[in-house]
Protein backbone atom coordinates (compact mmCIF):
# COMPACT_ATOMS: atom_id res chain seq x y z
CA UNK A 1 0.00 0.00 0.00
CA UNK A 2 1.47 3.24 -0.75
CA UNK A 3 2.61 5.90 1.99
CA UNK A 4 -0.53 8.35 2.35
CA UNK A 5 0.69 11.31 4.15
CA UNK A 6 -2.41 12.87 6.15
CA UNK A 7 -1.98 17.03 6.17
CA UNK A 8 -2.55 20.46 5.20
CA UNK A 9 -1.11 21.41 1.75
CA UNK A 10 0.76 24.75 2.91
CA UNK A 11 1.49 23.67 6.74
CA UNK A 12 4.70 24.33 7.53
CA UNK A 13 5.28 20.92 8.66
CA UNK A 14 3.78 18.96 6.17
CA UNK A 15 5.95 20.71 3.64
CA UNK A 16 8.78 19.40 5.90
CA UNK A 17 7.60 15.94 5.54
CA UNK A 18 6.78 16.27 1.63
CA UNK A 19 10.78 17.65 1.01
CA UNK A 20 12.12 14.71 2.36
CA UNK A 21 9.67 12.17 0.59
CA UNK A 22 10.92 14.19 -2.46
CA UNK A 23 14.08 14.21 -1.55
CA UNK A 24 14.32 10.11 -1.39
CA UNK A 25 11.35 9.45 -4.39
CA UNK A 26 9.52 7.77 -2.29
CA UNK A 27 5.56 7.61 -3.63
CA UNK A 28 3.04 9.19 -1.63
CA UNK A 29 -0.52 10.08 -1.68
CA UNK A 30 -1.24 13.52 0.26
CA UNK A 31 -5.03 13.49 1.91
CA UNK A 32 -5.44 16.99 2.50
CA UNK A 33 -6.76 17.53 6.45
CA UNK A 34 -9.53 20.65 6.76
CA UNK A 35 -8.09 22.31 9.08
CA UNK A 36 -10.23 25.51 8.99
CA UNK A 37 -13.19 23.09 9.92
CA UNK A 38 -11.18 21.58 12.81
CA UNK A 39 -10.85 18.36 10.85
CA UNK A 40 -7.75 17.61 12.92
CA UNK A 41 -9.67 17.81 16.68
CA UNK A 42 -12.07 15.00 15.71
CA UNK A 43 -12.35 12.37 17.22
CA UNK A 44 -11.43 10.53 14.27
CA UNK A 45 -8.31 12.27 13.54
CA UNK A 46 -6.97 12.08 17.53
CA UNK A 47 -7.06 8.25 17.10
CA UNK A 48 -4.25 8.86 14.90
CA UNK A 49 -2.57 12.21 15.96
CA UNK A 50 -3.92 12.20 19.76
CA UNK A 51 -2.40 15.79 20.13
CA UNK A 52 -4.47 17.24 16.79
CA UNK A 53 -1.50 18.33 14.91
CA UNK A 54 -0.93 18.28 11.41
CA UNK A 55 0.61 15.81 9.36
CA UNK A 56 0.77 12.15 10.19
CA UNK A 57 1.60 9.31 8.02
CA UNK A 58 0.41 6.10 7.47
CA UNK A 59 2.68 3.55 6.42
CA UNK A 60 0.86 0.78 5.41
CA UNK A 61 -1.11 0.28 9.23
CA UNK A 62 2.21 2.04 10.53
CA UNK A 63 1.08 5.36 12.11
CA UNK A 64 3.70 8.23 13.03
CA UNK A 65 3.39 11.47 13.22
CA UNK A 66 5.77 14.73 14.44
CA UNK A 67 7.25 15.80 11.06
CA UNK A 68 10.75 15.17 12.30
CA UNK A 69 10.16 12.10 13.64
CA UNK A 70 8.52 11.15 9.96
CA UNK A 71 11.51 12.49 8.34
CA UNK A 72 13.69 10.38 10.40
CA UNK A 73 11.82 7.45 9.73
CA UNK A 74 12.05 8.19 5.79
CA UNK A 75 15.82 8.36 5.90
CA UNK A 76 16.10 5.38 7.71
CA UNK A 77 13.73 3.20 5.80
CA UNK A 78 14.53 3.93 2.92
CA UNK A 79 18.29 4.19 0.69
CA UNK A 80 19.82 7.68 -0.18
CA UNK A 81 18.94 8.02 -4.35
CA UNK A 82 22.02 6.89 -6.44
CA UNK A 83 24.62 9.61 -6.13
CA UNK A 84 23.05 11.25 -2.90
CA UNK A 85 25.05 10.97 0.53
CA UNK A 86 22.61 9.77 2.97
CA UNK A 87 20.37 12.78 4.62
CA UNK A 88 21.76 11.48 8.20
CA UNK A 89 25.00 10.29 8.59
CA UNK A 90 25.37 6.46 9.64
CA UNK A 91 29.23 7.12 11.35
CA UNK A 92 28.99 7.58 15.39
CA UNK A 93 31.04 10.87 15.22
CA UNK A 94 28.95 11.80 11.73
CA UNK A 95 25.74 11.02 13.25
CA UNK A 96 26.54 12.92 16.74
CA UNK A 97 27.13 16.26 14.40
CA UNK A 98 24.19 15.78 12.69
CA UNK A 99 22.55 15.10 16.41
CA UNK A 100 23.91 18.50 17.19
CA UNK A 101 22.60 20.34 14.02
CA UNK A 102 19.39 18.98 14.31
CA UNK A 103 19.12 20.34 18.03
CA UNK A 104 20.41 23.61 17.03
CA UNK A 105 17.52 23.58 14.93
CA UNK A 106 14.54 22.95 17.45
CA UNK A 107 16.29 24.57 20.50
CA UNK A 108 18.01 28.24 18.56
CA UNK A 109 15.94 28.46 15.35
CA UNK A 110 12.20 27.24 15.83
CA UNK A 111 11.22 28.92 18.94
CA UNK A 112 11.71 32.16 17.71
CA UNK A 113 11.25 32.01 14.07
CA UNK A 114 7.71 30.14 14.78
CA UNK A 115 6.46 32.68 17.15
CA UNK A 116 7.67 36.15 14.77
CA UNK A 117 5.85 34.10 11.97
CA UNK A 118 2.80 32.98 13.80
CA UNK A 119 2.27 36.36 14.40
CA UNK A 120 2.37 38.53 11.32
CA UNK A 121 1.57 35.62 9.14
CA UNK A 122 -0.46 33.12 10.42
CA UNK A 123 -2.77 35.81 12.66
CA UNK A 124 -2.73 38.03 10.13
CA UNK A 125 -4.31 35.01 7.68
CA UNK A 126 -7.06 34.32 10.07
CA UNK A 127 -7.44 38.09 10.97
CA UNK A 128 -6.36 37.85 14.86
CA UNK A 129 -5.10 40.70 16.35
CA UNK A 130 -0.88 40.17 16.76
CA UNK A 131 1.45 41.38 18.93
CA UNK A 132 4.22 43.12 17.99
CA UNK A 133 6.08 42.94 21.19
CA UNK A 134 6.37 39.16 20.82
CA UNK A 135 7.60 39.52 16.89
CA UNK A 136 10.12 41.83 18.25
CA UNK A 137 11.41 39.96 21.03
CA UNK A 138 11.36 36.98 18.74
CA UNK A 139 13.71 38.53 15.57
CA UNK A 140 15.80 40.21 18.58
CA UNK A 141 16.77 36.80 19.90
CA UNK A 142 16.72 35.25 16.39
CA UNK A 143 19.33 37.63 15.28
CA UNK A 144 22.07 37.11 17.68
CA UNK A 145 20.81 33.32 17.41
CA UNK A 146 21.81 33.49 14.09
CA UNK A 147 25.13 34.67 14.96
CA UNK A 148 25.97 31.18 15.72
CA UNK A 149 24.80 29.78 12.74
CA UNK A 150 27.13 32.48 10.91
CA UNK A 151 30.51 30.88 12.71
CA UNK A 152 29.52 27.66 12.12
CA UNK A 153 28.81 27.84 8.40
CA UNK A 154 32.12 29.84 7.74
CA UNK A 155 33.64 26.78 8.54
CA UNK A 156 31.42 24.27 6.37
CA UNK A 157 29.07 23.61 4.19
CA UNK A 158 26.18 22.81 6.31
CA UNK A 159 25.06 22.92 9.56
CA UNK A 160 26.57 19.39 10.49
CA UNK A 161 29.53 19.36 8.08
CA UNK A 162 30.11 19.77 4.32
CA UNK A 163 26.94 17.26 3.05
CA UNK A 164 23.31 18.58 3.55
CA UNK A 165 21.51 16.64 6.13
CA UNK A 166 17.70 17.11 7.70
CA UNK A 167 19.57 19.35 9.87
CA UNK A 168 19.71 21.89 7.24
CA UNK A 169 16.11 21.03 5.79
CA UNK A 170 14.12 21.22 8.69
CA UNK A 171 14.83 24.50 8.60
CA UNK A 172 13.00 25.54 5.04
CA UNK A 173 9.24 26.06 5.94
CA UNK A 174 10.29 28.58 9.06
CA UNK A 175 12.93 30.45 7.20
CA UNK A 176 11.45 30.72 3.84
CA UNK A 177 8.27 32.52 5.87
CA UNK A 178 10.32 35.27 7.58
CA UNK A 179 10.65 37.74 4.99
CA UNK A 180 6.70 37.06 4.58
CA UNK A 181 6.53 37.75 8.32
CA UNK A 182 8.98 41.28 7.91
CA UNK A 183 12.69 39.99 8.16
CA UNK A 184 15.05 39.68 6.25
CA UNK A 185 17.58 38.03 8.39
CA UNK A 186 18.06 34.66 6.76
CA UNK A 187 19.67 37.27 3.75
CA UNK A 188 20.70 40.27 5.59
CA UNK A 189 22.62 38.38 8.99
CA UNK A 190 25.79 37.71 6.78
CA UNK A 191 27.48 36.11 4.11
CA UNK A 192 27.31 33.02 5.23
CA UNK A 193 24.28 32.37 6.81
CA UNK A 194 22.87 33.80 3.10
CA UNK A 195 25.01 31.51 1.21
CA UNK A 196 23.92 28.18 2.93
CA UNK A 197 20.02 29.57 3.12
CA UNK A 198 19.81 30.27 -0.91
CA UNK A 199 21.56 26.98 -1.58
CA UNK A 200 18.81 25.35 0.41
CA UNK A 201 16.36 27.43 -1.27
CA UNK A 202 17.28 26.36 -4.58
CA UNK A 203 16.52 22.63 -3.54
CA UNK A 204 14.27 21.05 -6.24
CA UNK A 205 12.70 18.82 -3.12
CA UNK A 206 11.75 21.82 -1.79
CA UNK A 207 10.18 23.34 -4.80
CA UNK A 208 8.51 20.92 -5.88
CA UNK A 209 6.50 21.29 -2.91
CA UNK A 210 6.99 25.00 -1.21
CA UNK A 211 3.57 25.62 -3.01
CA UNK A 212 1.99 23.05 -1.36
CA UNK A 213 1.92 19.70 -0.82
CA UNK A 214 0.60 17.25 -3.26
CA UNK A 215 0.51 13.97 -3.91
CA UNK A 216 3.61 11.79 -6.01
CA UNK A 217 3.11 8.83 -7.64
CA UNK A 218 6.72 8.19 -9.73
CA UNK A 219 9.16 10.35 -9.78
CA UNK B 1 41.22 9.50 27.79
CA UNK B 2 37.95 10.39 29.70
CA UNK B 3 34.85 12.33 28.78
CA UNK B 4 34.87 16.14 29.87
CA UNK B 5 31.70 17.60 30.80
CA UNK B 6 31.67 21.49 30.60
CA UNK B 7 28.35 22.83 32.33
CA UNK B 8 26.44 23.79 35.37
CA UNK B 9 26.30 21.75 38.36
CA UNK B 10 22.77 22.05 39.33
CA UNK B 11 20.18 19.48 38.99
CA UNK B 12 18.42 21.05 35.94
CA UNK B 13 18.45 22.09 32.89
CA UNK B 14 20.84 20.19 30.37
CA UNK B 15 23.96 19.71 32.02
CA UNK B 16 21.63 17.44 34.42
CA UNK B 17 20.26 15.80 31.73
CA UNK B 18 24.08 14.77 30.33
CA UNK B 19 24.90 13.90 33.66
CA UNK B 20 21.81 11.65 33.95
CA UNK B 21 22.65 9.80 31.05
CA UNK B 22 26.18 9.24 31.86
CA UNK B 23 25.00 7.83 35.22
CA UNK B 24 22.71 5.25 33.55
CA UNK B 25 25.44 4.62 30.81
CA UNK B 26 27.54 3.97 34.08
CA UNK B 27 30.40 6.63 32.03
CA UNK B 28 33.21 7.70 34.48
CA UNK B 29 33.85 11.58 33.34
CA UNK B 30 35.42 14.59 34.66
CA UNK B 31 33.38 17.88 35.33
CA UNK B 32 34.30 21.46 34.75
CA UNK B 33 32.09 24.15 36.23
CA UNK B 34 31.27 26.87 34.09
CA UNK B 35 31.05 30.34 35.47
CA UNK B 36 27.94 31.44 34.36
CA UNK B 37 27.28 33.99 36.48
CA UNK B 38 29.98 35.45 35.50
CA UNK B 39 29.55 35.29 32.18
CA UNK B 40 32.03 32.55 31.30
CA UNK B 41 29.67 30.66 28.49
CA UNK B 42 29.91 34.45 26.30
CA UNK B 43 33.30 34.55 26.54
CA UNK B 44 34.96 34.02 23.06
CA UNK B 45 36.90 31.23 24.93
CA UNK B 46 34.24 29.15 25.54
CA UNK B 47 32.11 30.03 21.97
CA UNK B 48 35.24 28.46 20.78
CA UNK B 49 33.39 25.10 21.93
CA UNK B 50 29.93 26.21 22.10
CA UNK B 51 29.55 28.97 19.57
CA UNK B 52 26.02 29.97 20.97
CA UNK B 53 27.50 30.25 24.58
CA UNK B 54 25.23 27.81 26.08
CA UNK B 55 25.69 24.93 28.48
CA UNK B 56 26.64 22.36 28.31
CA UNK B 57 29.07 21.01 26.04
CA UNK B 58 31.12 17.59 26.07
CA UNK B 59 34.64 17.03 24.58
CA UNK B 60 35.12 13.20 23.79
CA UNK B 61 39.10 12.63 23.47
CA UNK B 62 39.08 16.37 21.32
CA UNK B 63 35.83 15.03 19.67
CA UNK B 64 33.57 18.60 20.48
CA UNK B 65 29.79 18.24 21.09
CA UNK B 66 26.98 20.63 22.36
CA UNK B 67 23.06 20.60 22.75
CA UNK B 68 22.12 18.18 25.39
CA UNK B 69 20.35 15.69 23.70
CA UNK B 70 22.42 15.48 21.12
CA UNK B 71 25.04 14.53 23.58
CA UNK B 72 22.96 11.81 25.01
CA UNK B 73 21.98 10.13 21.76
CA UNK B 74 26.21 10.28 21.18
CA UNK B 75 26.23 8.24 24.47
CA UNK B 76 23.88 5.92 23.60
CA UNK B 77 25.06 5.03 20.66
CA UNK B 78 28.47 4.84 21.75
CA UNK B 79 28.10 2.80 24.65
CA UNK B 80 25.43 0.93 23.39
CA UNK B 81 27.23 -2.20 24.65
CA UNK B 82 26.56 -1.27 28.35
CA UNK B 83 23.88 -0.17 30.40
CA UNK B 84 20.12 0.50 29.72
CA UNK B 85 19.21 0.70 25.76
CA UNK B 86 18.38 3.97 25.54
CA UNK B 87 17.22 4.52 21.85
CA UNK B 88 15.77 1.20 19.95
CA UNK B 89 17.31 0.12 16.57
CA UNK B 90 14.56 -1.59 15.26
CA UNK B 91 13.02 0.61 12.44
CA UNK B 92 9.26 0.63 13.90
CA UNK B 93 10.32 1.13 17.72
CA UNK B 94 13.44 3.83 16.70
CA UNK B 95 10.33 5.63 14.95
CA UNK B 96 8.26 5.80 17.66
CA UNK B 97 11.21 6.50 20.14
CA UNK B 98 11.96 9.74 17.69
CA UNK B 99 8.07 10.59 17.62
CA UNK B 100 8.14 10.44 21.34
CA UNK B 101 11.47 12.34 21.46
CA UNK B 102 10.23 15.41 19.17
CA UNK B 103 6.79 15.08 21.63
CA UNK B 104 9.36 16.06 24.24
CA UNK B 105 10.96 18.65 22.53
CA UNK B 106 8.05 20.46 20.92
CA UNK B 107 4.88 20.16 23.04
CA UNK B 108 6.21 19.78 26.82
CA UNK B 109 9.69 21.66 27.23
CA UNK B 110 8.98 25.02 25.57
CA UNK B 111 5.81 25.10 28.56
CA UNK B 112 8.13 23.71 31.37
CA UNK B 113 11.12 26.03 30.36
CA UNK B 114 8.29 29.19 30.15
CA UNK B 115 6.94 28.22 33.30
CA UNK B 116 10.61 27.32 34.88
CA UNK B 117 11.67 31.15 33.58
CA UNK B 118 8.70 32.81 34.77
CA UNK B 119 7.91 31.10 37.99
CA UNK B 120 11.26 30.36 39.48
CA UNK B 121 13.96 32.59 37.64
CA UNK B 122 12.26 35.73 37.94
CA UNK B 123 12.20 35.49 41.89
CA UNK B 124 15.62 34.24 41.82
CA UNK B 125 16.55 37.32 40.17
CA UNK B 126 13.88 39.55 42.32
CA UNK B 127 11.23 40.31 39.24
CA UNK B 128 8.03 40.63 39.09
CA UNK B 129 5.95 36.84 38.06
CA UNK B 130 3.98 37.83 35.33
CA UNK B 131 0.58 35.81 36.91
CA UNK B 132 -0.82 35.88 33.47
CA UNK B 133 2.18 34.19 31.35
CA UNK B 134 3.07 31.78 33.87
CA UNK B 135 -0.87 30.77 33.53
CA UNK B 136 -0.59 30.34 29.80
CA UNK B 137 2.43 27.62 29.90
CA UNK B 138 0.97 25.72 32.66
CA UNK B 139 -2.41 25.95 30.49
CA UNK B 140 -0.77 24.19 27.47
CA UNK B 141 1.28 22.02 29.53
CA UNK B 142 -1.98 20.70 31.44
CA UNK B 143 -3.53 20.02 27.69
CA UNK B 144 -0.45 18.55 26.21
CA UNK B 145 -0.29 15.76 29.12
CA UNK B 146 -3.85 15.09 28.73
CA UNK B 147 -2.62 13.18 25.74
CA UNK B 148 -0.09 11.97 27.82
CA UNK B 149 -2.50 10.62 30.52
CA UNK B 150 -3.81 8.25 27.20
CA UNK B 151 -0.56 7.27 25.86
CA UNK B 152 0.65 6.71 29.26
CA UNK B 153 -2.42 4.53 30.37
CA UNK B 154 -1.51 1.89 27.41
CA UNK B 155 2.16 1.95 27.11
CA UNK B 156 5.14 2.08 30.19
CA UNK B 157 6.86 4.70 29.08
CA UNK B 158 6.41 7.49 25.77
CA UNK B 159 8.02 5.07 23.40
CA UNK B 160 6.33 2.11 24.15
CA UNK B 161 7.38 -0.03 26.97
CA UNK B 162 10.65 0.50 26.98
CA UNK B 163 12.86 3.73 29.47
CA UNK B 164 14.07 5.60 26.57
CA UNK B 165 15.95 9.21 26.30
CA UNK B 166 12.73 10.66 25.30
CA UNK B 167 11.51 9.60 28.90
CA UNK B 168 14.90 10.94 30.42
CA UNK B 169 14.86 14.07 28.56
CA UNK B 170 11.56 15.08 30.61
CA UNK B 171 13.23 15.05 33.94
CA UNK B 172 15.53 17.77 34.47
CA UNK B 173 12.65 20.33 33.49
CA UNK B 174 10.03 18.59 35.10
CA UNK B 175 11.25 18.51 37.95
CA UNK B 176 11.89 22.13 38.10
CA UNK B 177 7.53 22.55 37.32
CA UNK B 178 6.67 22.18 41.35
CA UNK B 179 9.13 25.12 42.11
CA UNK B 180 7.61 27.02 39.57
CA UNK B 181 4.11 26.28 41.38
CA UNK B 182 2.74 23.80 39.30
CA UNK B 183 1.76 20.35 40.28
CA UNK B 184 0.61 18.66 37.06
CA UNK B 185 3.55 16.07 36.90
CA UNK B 186 1.71 14.53 39.84
CA UNK B 187 -2.00 15.45 39.51
CA UNK B 188 -2.82 15.34 35.68
CA UNK B 189 -3.62 11.53 36.41
CA UNK B 190 -2.81 8.10 37.51
CA UNK B 191 -0.79 6.77 34.47
CA UNK B 192 1.36 10.30 34.12
CA UNK B 193 1.81 10.68 37.72
CA UNK B 194 3.00 6.75 37.46
CA UNK B 195 5.23 7.09 34.75
CA UNK B 196 6.81 10.67 36.43
CA UNK B 197 7.44 8.53 40.00
CA UNK B 198 9.34 5.57 37.48
CA UNK B 199 11.62 8.04 35.70
CA UNK B 200 12.31 10.25 38.69
CA UNK B 201 13.11 7.41 41.08
CA UNK B 202 15.91 5.89 38.90
CA UNK B 203 19.11 5.67 40.72
CA UNK B 204 21.08 8.01 37.81
CA UNK B 205 18.83 10.63 38.76
CA UNK B 206 19.09 9.78 41.90
CA UNK B 207 22.47 10.04 41.80
CA UNK B 208 22.49 13.65 40.10
CA UNK B 209 20.52 14.73 42.78
CA UNK B 210 21.91 12.99 45.94
CA UNK B 211 25.76 13.44 44.50
CA UNK B 212 25.68 16.31 42.53
CA UNK B 213 27.47 16.37 38.88
CA UNK B 214 31.12 16.22 39.77
CA UNK B 215 33.89 13.91 38.42
CA UNK B 216 33.16 10.63 38.46
CA UNK B 217 35.32 7.87 38.39
CA UNK B 218 34.69 4.29 38.40
CA UNK B 219 35.50 3.59 41.88
CA UNK B 220 33.25 6.39 43.32
CA UNK B 221 29.99 5.36 45.17
CA UNK B 222 27.91 7.74 43.27
CA UNK B 223 28.87 6.52 40.02
CA UNK B 224 28.25 2.43 41.37
CA UNK B 225 24.77 3.43 43.03
CA UNK B 226 23.97 5.57 39.22
CA UNK B 227 23.61 2.77 36.87
CA UNK B 228 20.66 1.30 36.52
CA UNK B 229 19.70 -2.48 35.80
CA UNK B 230 19.45 -3.02 31.73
Amino acid sequence: MVLKLYGMPVSTCTRRVATVLVEYKVPFEFVSIDVAKGEHKSAAYLQNQPFGQVPYIDDDGFILFESRAICRYIVDKYPAPAGTTPLVPSDIKGKALFEQAASIEYSDFEPYAYPAVREKVFKAMRNLPTDQAVYDSSIETLDAKLAGYEAILGKQKYLAGNEITLADLFHLPYATLLAKAGSDLMTTKGPNVTRWYNELCERPSWNAVKDGAKSFSSY
Amino acid sequence: MVLTLYGLAAPLGGTATVAMTLAEKGIPYTFVSVDLQHGEHKQPEFRKKQPFGLVPALDDDGFVLYESRAICRYLAEKYAGQGPTLIPTELKAKALFEQAAAVEFANFEPHARAAYNEGVLKPHFNLPIDASALNTCISKLSDNLDVYEVILGKQRFLAGDEFTLADLFHVAFGTTLAEAGCDLMTSKGPNVKRWWKEVTSRPAWLSVLNSGIKTTMCEDDAFKSGVSEP
